[in-house]
């Protein structure tokens, strides 16, 4: 220890900067006086509370002196540092005193610890009356004698946890509006409703919309109608109108909403609108309780924001209405324009293609560029002529308007030329083609233009459908019939689908193709044609394996009609129609288009949009089309390709065809709105097929708009930019619940079903430490405990989830790990909700850190337990024993051990081990031990992992406490705390164990010494029960004095009451009697002189008194009683005597005479015994009914030893309740018992056997019976200096005789060995033992390594 | 300090030695008892002797023990005290229990 520190600073050292600032007070001018002085009580409360890290104040003595630590000047004490230090409690909180004062008033008077949660207190800490909150408890403490001296008070503040709930409640009922669809007015309606509820952060709110006509107060809360707040001039709109929020002072009549104070200010904060002026503005008059801090604003913001956001919503609402009606309008319209399709399209195309035609082949056109729009514009037009003419072909099929022309055609050459068109597209694929057509002995008829179509389709279906293999086309002819075949090996059509197959316009869903274009009329067509020339088509296919059509035609003319057939003409075999089938198959084949290059954008807020489109030329076009409007384009061939890109990286649109390989438009949307990173994504849908069940199909699906081609670029970009507008909106709302879940005070976590964590908030990250990035977090969530370190927190932890995944709600408060390792507890509450979206069920959960709240009712109860314990113990090491087994279960521990240093020696060791001794500890563990007991007191110590330890103060020097832990588990912090918090409470209860046993001791001494004499003469017995416990004296007596004579005084006395009062006056009353029965030797002088004393002391009157004096040689007794009740005699024979003569009044009640005496003597080997009142007194009867059943007990007893019949007397006398008064009783039977000790020497023996001898004669015992008791005493006597001795010369021999009314009991006790009598071997001795037999009623010889007892008895003739 | 006890020989009128004793015998006096008793053994030369226990007021078995290698030739004469002891010694057969004592 140092000694230039100043005085006292022990006592602050590890305070930090508090303790410096403790030091700087002036204790001189405190009821504390300076700290050098102050208990160990107040020492240890004072080192507690500065070594922990939880708030705690503290208040000691008269006035209730202030302390506190660094963490309660931090949270709660504000600007009162240092002034608080060391002034009256009362002062340092004036303002909450009405509050706190009674509470501690409470913890002082009962000594029981007060606990409030969350309580509202108003401080003056900061400036201006604050409105906070506290959970708190008050825990009384006690000074070194154990009285009630203060208070110790560990605090949480609150504040923050208790207001962010408030305000997080009304957003969240701001956020709670079950109905979807709602005009503004409702909105209004509905948010001033939910804004009303929280009069506490918004006294009052004014909600105004800027309108056309001016500004409109549309809603207000905690406001009149009519209140003159409400007048919009007030207000600077000019402001608001820019976006910007302002505080207005207030002033004038204003209302308070729920405070006794109206706001002084409010917060003008605009209702913004996306890229526009506000909507309007919201006045808040503000809680003048609380700072506009951040948070404070953050709120006000947040429920504007979310006004704004409801009329957005209402309005943007009104808008999709109108719109809805427009498209339906415009749907409408292009029902008729496609109804109107005719062969009117042909005349156009034509002159598109034409010239196109011309262009291309123009030699002058190096533009490359231009050359390839034009090549667009060629394959498209032709594809579209294609499609106009399968139309048209089919309107002319139903109308039976379809003219074919058949004429005699080479079958195998006509479809070798067709099928070689398709050459190069089929092996462009990778694919085989064979064409094996060998000449047929006679021509087929048939229309060729039709019989190209038949060839085209098929072969392009075969290439569109397969990916490996080939292709093969063969004709033959068998049986009359010409055959066709057209195989390969694609992906096959299921066999549900075959009925179908040439169903017009049914297309094979989900089929694998290389594009979805196709109107599924070609197979229908192919049939239709095939029929026409009186032919069949069939169709063979394995799934997955390939397809086989056969086309089956008659030979010669007389299945076709006769009009029909001509001469075989000159044209070609293959006709312009050829092209578009091929150039339409090559578009399908990769490396057919160019990659799309990413053009820069061109705009300043583009969006992104991602492009699906199987049709590469469609592709190219969006994406020049979208990216000249300065979007930002990603192009990519199917839906799975795009469903891969948006969850790679979400774009503000997707543009998607519907009909498309691998993955459709109506799929792609199904999987976006199923995934939660990409259920927001707008999905513009883009489809050929026209008609309103097409377009509900697809709004069905989740898409947000649907487009049906043509259309027109400026209708594509105006709808891209509609959606992208309303997706920014609406992700306005997904943005808003991103940041209000952010903003729980509360972690926030959506699981699914398997217990999968989804989602998360910024407190969660706050909390635990892990982030969204990790997310979805499976269990076993990295949070838990760890399995092998601590089993049982795991344990707790994996119920809790199945709680969580099995119940529809619940809340659970379970131990959890932070990402950097430390333990925290979370109590957390959660509730099972079907996800919108999907229908899939998941939990919704919320928990908050109640690691403080858990340690503090572990403190608690802790503390609780350890009380317990101590008031149990009435020793130091009874106290340790009990504490002990209570710390190693709070935590877990394998076992404790405590060991007192009290100096020299080794130190004391308990534990909670059965038996456990310092020796036998190993070095190591008597070296940690030893090391912990160097360390500062009261500061734990865990440096090995398992261990924790701590040094406090011991009644007989320091103590150490060495935890060693079940598991390895770490001693945190809380821990530590706590083990600091229960060694101070403990070392406090072991000084005051300590200081109550040596008042104990004291205190019996004490009463002894009053009682009566320490060593009594021999032949009495004496019995006292007082009637008040603890003590051991009540207001009854007995004394006996052995006078100078020889004579013995006894004395029975009792004091009026009982207890220490009546205690006090009996001790007093004794001492005189005694003195004065040592001065007269007379009972009655005795007695009449202690009737002057008496008069002396108050209390003293009317106490009874039995006096008498005995002589001990003749039993004569002389006595007197001072209104005592009569001592009772039982002869040997069983006739009884009361002493009841020399009666007269009580102590103290004026005499008029002197006070009689009288005499008796007392027969030999009679009982005689003295009692008081409450031996023998009962309520509701008669006192000689309890003297006659007192005479009754000493007569049956009158046989038994002294001791036994004091017990017995005793015993049978107390009423079923116990004694209600003090007892006292005193027996003696004469003569008394005859106690020699001499040595063990031959010599001594004559002289023995005189002292016998006279003692017989007193006992009254006939002649004979005397001769047979000498001879066996001397025989036992004889033996023990024979043998007992022999060794051992000098020893001594002890003799005690008593008698009781029948029979005589000798007791020989020598310290030596005597050998069980062997006559044979020894036929003198043995004669002796003989003679002990046959001379005594019973002899006994009990052998101890000590020494051999001879008992004799001998019967008393009467 | 012994045991009290003094011894006497003399002889009856018949001749017969008579051992007188008076006092206590017990383990520190039955050595002197011892050799009185020899001595008289002696003097009556074969012929029985008297031991007179009459005015012994306490013997114990270290007194009989003595008592006991004399006798054959032994006749005691004993008081009412004494006899429980000599009875039971087995001694009451050549013991004579005078009256008056």
């Amino acid at each position: 220890m140092t000694q230039d520190r100043p005085a006292g600073a022990e006592v602050f050292a590890g305070g930090g900067d508090v303790g410096r600032d403790l030091l700087r007070v002036d204790w001189e001018q405190t009821p504390l006086g300076p700290p050098q002085q102050w208990p160990q009580s107040l020492r240890t409360a004072v080192s507690i509370l500065l070594s922990s890290r939880f708030p705690m104040w503290m208040a000691w003595g008269p006035q209730l002196t202030f302390f506190c630590n660094a963490a309660y000047r931090r949270d709660t004490l504000g600007r009162k540092y240092p002034w608080a230090l060391g002034r009256p409690a009362n002062e340092v909180w004036a303002e909450i005193w009405d509050d706190i004062g009674p509470r501690i008033e409470t913890v002082l008077s009962t000594g029981h610890a007060t606990w409030d949660e969350a309580l509202l207190l108003f401080l003056e800490r900061s400036g201006y009356t604050e409105e906070t909150y506290h959970t708190f408890s008050y825990s009384p403490l006690r000074d070194d004698d154990g009285a009630l001296v203060g208070m110790l008070c560990v605090v949480s503040e609150e504040t923050d946890r208790v207001i962010g709930e408030r305000r997080m409640a009304t957003l969240r009922d701001l956020g709670s509006d079950p109905s979807v669809v709602r005009t503004e007015a409702q909105t209004l309606d509905f948010a001033g409703s939910q804004l009303g509820r929280n009069l506490r952060d918004l006294p009052f709110t004014l909600t105004y919309l800027f309108e056309p006509g001016g500004v409109r107060l549309a809603q207000a809360t905690g406001v009149p109608v009519g209140h003159p707040l409400g007048h919009v001039d007030k207000w600077p709109t000019e402001v608001v109108a820019r976006g910007d929020a302002v505080v207005v002072p207030l002033d004038g009549d204003r209302p308070a909403g729920d405070w006794p104070e109206p706001p002084d200010e409010a917060l003008l904060v605009p209702l913004l609108q996306q890229g526009d002026i506000p909507y309007g503005f919201m006045v808040a008059g503000l809680n003048r309780y609380r700072a506009l801090d951040e948070s404070y604003r953050g709120f006000v913001e947040l429920t504007a924001g979310h006004v704004a956001a409801g009329i957005a919503s209402a309005r943007s609402y009104q808008a999709q209405q109108r719109r809805a009606e427009e498209l339906a309008e415009l749907d409408r319209a292009k029902t008729a324009f496609f109804s109107n399709i005719s062969h009117e399209f042909r005349t156009p195309l034509t002159l598109i293609m034409g010239p196109l035609e011309e262009l291309l082949t123009r030699a002058d056109l190096a533009d490359d560029s231009v050359r390839a729009e034009l090549e667009v514009i060629h394959r498209n037009g032709l594809r579209l002529g294609k499609l106009v003419n399968v139309l048209l072909d089919f309107s002319r099929l139903e109308a039976g308007r379809m003219q074919a022309r058949f004429e005699p055609v080479d079958l195998a050459n006509a479809t070798a030329e067709l099928a070689s068109v398709f050459r190069s597209a089929v092996e462009r694929a990778g694919l085989t083609f064979e064409v094996d057509t060998p000449p047929l002995r006679e021509p087929v008829h048939l229309d060729r233009g039709m019989w190209e179509k038949i060839v085209l389709n098929l072969l392009s279906n075969a290439l569109k459908f397969t990916f490996t293999g080939g292709v093969r086309i063969a004709v033959r002819e068998e049986a009359g019939v010409a055959t066709v075949t057209v195989t390969d090996t694609g992906v096959g059509v299921p066999t549900d689908e075959m009925p179908r197959l040439f169903e017009r316009f049914h297309r094979i869903e989900n089929a694998r193709s290389r594009s979805n274009e196709g109107s599924g009329i070609g197979l229908a067509l192919v049939k239709e044609l095939v029929e026409l020339h009186g032919g069949t088509i069939t169709a063979e296919s394995t799934f997955g394996e390939g397809t086989t059509f056969t086309i089956r035609l008659p030979l010669g003319i007389d299945h076709l009609p006769a009009g029909a057939v001509t001469s075989p003409s000159s044209t070609a075999a293959v006709t312009s129609g050829a092209e578009p089938y091929v150039q339409e198959a090559l578009r399908w084949l990769p490396g057919a288009a160019p990659a799309t290059p990413d053009l820069p954008p061109t705009t300043k807020a583009p969006a992104t949009v991602l492009v699906a489109d199987d049709n590469a030329d469609m592709r190219d076009y969006l994406g020049r089309l979208l990216r000249s409007a300065g979007h930002i384009v990603q192009t990519v061939p199917d839906g799975q390709a795009a469903l891969e890109a948006a969850r790679v990286r979400n774009p503000d649109l997707i543009v998607s065809d519907v009909m498309m390989p691998r993955l459709g438009g109506l799929e792609l949307v199904a999987a976006l709105r199923a995934d939660s990173r990409t259920a927001g994504t707008p999905v513009l849908l883009l489809s050929a097929r026209a008609g309103q069940e097409a377009s509900i199909e697809g709004l069905e699906a989740g898409a947000d708009d649907y487009l049906v081609k043509p259309f027109s670029s400026a209708e594509l970009l105006a709808r891209v930019r509609a959606n992208v507008e309303l997706a920014r909106l609406r992700n306005h709302h997904s943005r808003w619940r991103t940041a209000l879940i952010d903003s729980l005070q509360e972690a926030f976590f959506v699981c699914d079903e398997d217990g999968v964590v989804i989602e998360t908030n910024s407190t969660f990250t706050d909390v635990l430490g892990f982030g969204p990035e990790g997310l979805p977090y499976p269990p076993v969530h990295p949070w838990w405990p760890d399995h092998d370190t601590d089993p049982a927190a795991y344990e707790q932890v994996a119920e809790a989830l199945e709680l969580l995944v099995g119940q529809t709600r619940g809340n659970y408060t379970i131990p959890v790990q932070h990402r950097d390792g430390h333990r925290l507890w979370v109590a957390a509450a959660f509730n099972q909700v079907a996800d919108p979206d999907t229908g899939r069920r998941v939990i919704v959960g919320t928990f908050r850190d109640v690691t403080d709240e858990h340690y503090a009712v572990q403190r608690e109860s802790a503390l609780a337990a350890l009380s317990v314990r101590l008031s149990q113990a009435e020793s130091l090491p009874g106290a340790l024993s009990g504490v002990l087994p209570e710390l190693g279960e709070l935590w877990q521990a394998k076992r404790v051990h405590a060991a007192v240093f009290n100096g020299s020696g080794p130190p004391t060791l308990v534990t909670t081990d059965e038996y456990a001794r310092w020796d036998a500890l190993t070095p190591e563990r008597r070296q940690a031990l030893t090391d912990l007991r160097d360390k500062p007191l009261l500061t734990p110590v865990a440096d090995e992992p398992g261990r924790a330890g701590i040094a406090l103060e011991h009644p007989d020097g320091t103590m150490v406490l060495s935890l060693e832990l079940r598991e390895k588990r770490p001693f945190t912090e809380q821990d530590r705390t706590l083990l600091a918090l229960l060694a101070g409470h403990l070392g406090q209860g072991l000084h005051r164990i300590h200081q109550i046993d040596e008042q104990r001791e004291t205190a019996l001494a004490l009463q002894r010494a009053i009682l009566g004499p320490a060593q009594l003469p021999v032949g009495f017995a004496v019995r006292y029960a007082p009637a008040t416990r603890p003590l051991k004296v009540g207001g009854d007596w007995y004394d006996t004095v052995t006078l100078t004579d020889g004579r013995i005084g006894i004395v029975v006395g009792d004091c009026v009451g009982h207890g220490l009062e009546a205690a006090t006056v009996m001790g007093q009353l004794r001492s005189a009697c005694r003195a004065l029965l040592l001065q007269n030797t007379d009972p009655a002088q005795t007695l009449t002189a202690l009737d002057r004393f008496a008069a002396q002391l108050p209390g003293a009157m009317c106490a009874t008194v039995f006096c008498g004096v005995l002589d001990p040689a003749t039993g004569d007794l002389t006595y007197a009683s001072a209104g005592h009740p009569p001592a009772v005699v039982a002869r040997p024979d069983g006739a009884t005597d009361l002493l009841d003569q020399g009666r007269s009044r009580p102590l103290g009640v004026r005499a008029a005479a002197d006070r009689p005496e009288a005499h008796y003597t007392v027969p030999v080997r009679a009982t005689l015994l003295l009692y008081t009142d409450g031996l023998v007194e009962r309520r509701r009867q008669s006192l000689t009914v309890g003297i006659d059943r007192v005479v009754a007990a000493v007569q049956q007893g009158r046989g038994a030893s002294l001791e036994e019949l004091a017990t017995d007397v005793m015993d049978s006398m107390e009423p079923a309740t116990g004694y209600d008064d003090d007892v006292a009783l005193l027996l003696y039977r004469q003569p008394g018992p005859l106690e020699v000790e001499f040595p063990a020497e031959a010599t001594r023996l004559a002289p023995l056997r005189s002292t016998l001898r006279t003692w017989l004669a007193r006992c009254g015992v006939d002649s004979t019976t005397q001769q047979n008791v000498l001879v066996a005493v001397g025989e036992a006597c004889a033996n023990a200096i024979e043998h007992g001795h022999r060794q051992l010369p000098g020893g001594l021999i002890r003799l005690r005789a008593a008698a009781t009314a029948h029979t005589l009991h000798l007791t020989i006790t020598d310290t030596g060995l005597w050998k069980t009598p062997q006559p044979a071997a020894n036929p003198h001795r043995g004669r002796g033992f003989a003679l002990m037999r046959a001379l005594m009623s019973e002899v006994t010889v009990t052998t101890g390594t000590a020494g051999t007892i001879v008992g004799l008895q001998a019967r008393i003739s009467r | 300090m012994s045991t009290p006890l003094t011894c006497s020989t003399g002889r009856r009128p018949d001749g017969a030695v008579v051992l007188t004793a008076t006092g206590e015998i017990d383990m520190s006096n039955a050595a002197a008892f011892a050799t009185a008793l020899t001595s008289a053994d002696g003097e009556s030369d074969g012929a029985p002797f008297v031991v007179d226990l009459t005015r012994v007021e306490y013997i114990d078995s270290a007194g009989l023990a003595v008592l006991f290698p004399h006798v054959d030739r032994l006749r005691l004469r004993s008081n009412r005290l004494l006899a429980p002891v000599l009875t039971i010694a087995g001694l009451d057969d050549i013991t004579t229990v005078s009256e008056e004592s």
